[in-house]
């Protein structure tokens, strides 16, 4: 087992960064459960956008299946997991 | 015995017998099932060039937007055809009976999938997460040229192992040291002249998993009893890697990497 334990009821921090010509949000950093899936982080109603491409690490699209604990301990640094956003496709 | 185990996995393909939906019928009788053979490796919208005309001329007025279920329960685009058969055909259901729709598309439980492109862009990004976990970075998926992209894209759509396995030579995807498979190919076995990969070293020894898991509760005579998912609430979705450790004289198997992902599944079984 993984010196850190996956376990889905804790909370992981997100934080949101802006790309491209995305508007900026006034909360950009939030805590979110660790059970929920990466699906859940309701972008798309906040910035009022029908189409939001959304990166973790400016590296790729997860899944919107994937659990936000298994991001975090994949991918997650200094104690957060870092989301960005664009209204149009940035690293392909 | 590696090289035999990919191409095991590449030349597998799923019988699939496709009804149009009930509700999509406009002809008396209904149009005969469509016929397919569907690879492994492969995704459901792909198979629709080959669906189509199959039904063509018998669709109500409007616009395409093709979808699939299995016993009403409507099914991810974005997960391998092998992958969904494994977890959700019926035992022993042969050819796989799925339902084909032309209208009505799900968004609500479905990815939007406007075209070809959504599928290649949901596998370039799955193939992304994977890199990034082996090499700490997508990098060499980010700066593959046009042509590369373009012929591992086709690959995938044709089921061309040869052709992927050119391409993701460049990807630095292997996990596993070269002394483990130098092991495996010892004095006696000479090396296959096939294998395009060798001086590539071992990086981390993670290997990224993907993990689709069907708790079938207490079952009696075989997977027979498991009945149909109604929901995909009941498959739970785990993204992991597996640390790969090197015991001397003893392989790394499938199950030890369950047993590292799932241990809660292993209580008190000593294999």
């Amino acid at each position: 087992m993984a010196a850190e334990s996956p376990t889905a009821s804790r909370k992981v921090v997100v934080h949101l960064r802006a790309t491209g010509d995305a508007p900026i949000l006034k909360q950009a950093k939030f805590k979110i459960a660790g059970s929920d899936k990466f699906g859940k982080v309701f972008l798309r109603r906040q910035l009022h956008r029908d189409t939001l491409f959304v990166y973790v690490n400016s590296a790729f699209s997860p899944n919107p299946d994937e659990l936000v604990i298994d991001l975090y301990n994949n991918f997650g640094f200094d104690g957060k997991l870092v989301i960005n956003y664009a209204c149009s496709m940035a690293w392909g | 015995m590696e090289e035999e185990a990919v191409k095991y996995v590449w030349e597998g393909a799923v019988p699939l017998q496709i009804h149009l939906h009930e509700s999509e019928v406009t002809t008396s009788p209904p149009p005969p099932p469509s016929f397919v053979l569907a690879p492994r490796v492969g995704y459901l919208p792909l198979l629709v060039p080959l669906i189509k005309p199959h039904f063509h001329g018998m669709l109500p007025p409007g616009v395409d937007t093709v979808w699939f279920d299995y016993n009403g329960l409507p099914l991810k685009w974005n997960i391998p055809t092998g992958v969904l058969f494994d977890l959700l055909c019926v035992e022993p259901e042969r050819p796989w009976n799925l339902t084909v729709h032309f209208r009505g598309y799900p968004g609500e439980i479905l990815i939007p999938c406007e075209s070809e492109d959504s599928v290649k862009w949901s596998f370039i990004n799955s193939l992304k997460e994977a890199v990034y976990i082996i090499n700490g970075n997508s990098k060499t998926v980010m700066n593959m040229s046009q042509a590369d992209h373009l012929e591992l894209w086709r690959s995938i759509m044709k089921g061309n192992m040869e052709s992927y396995l050119h391409v993701s030579s460049k990807l630095k995807l292997r996990t596993v040291g070269e002394d483990l498979k130098a092991r495996g190919t010892s004095s006696s076995q000479p090396r296959q002249s096939g294998e395009t990969d060798v001086g590539v070293p071992s990086r981390t020894g993670r290997v990224p998993v993907r993990l689709y898991i069907r708790n079938i509760g207490e079952v009696h005579d075989g997977l027979e009893d498991a009945r149909a998912i109604v929901s995909w609430d009941e498959i739970s979705y785990i993204n992991r890697p597996v640390e790969f450790y090197k015991e001397e004289g003893k392989p790394f198997t499938l199950r030890s990497a369950i047993k590292t992902l799932l241990p809660e599944f292993f209580d008190g079984n000593p294999y």
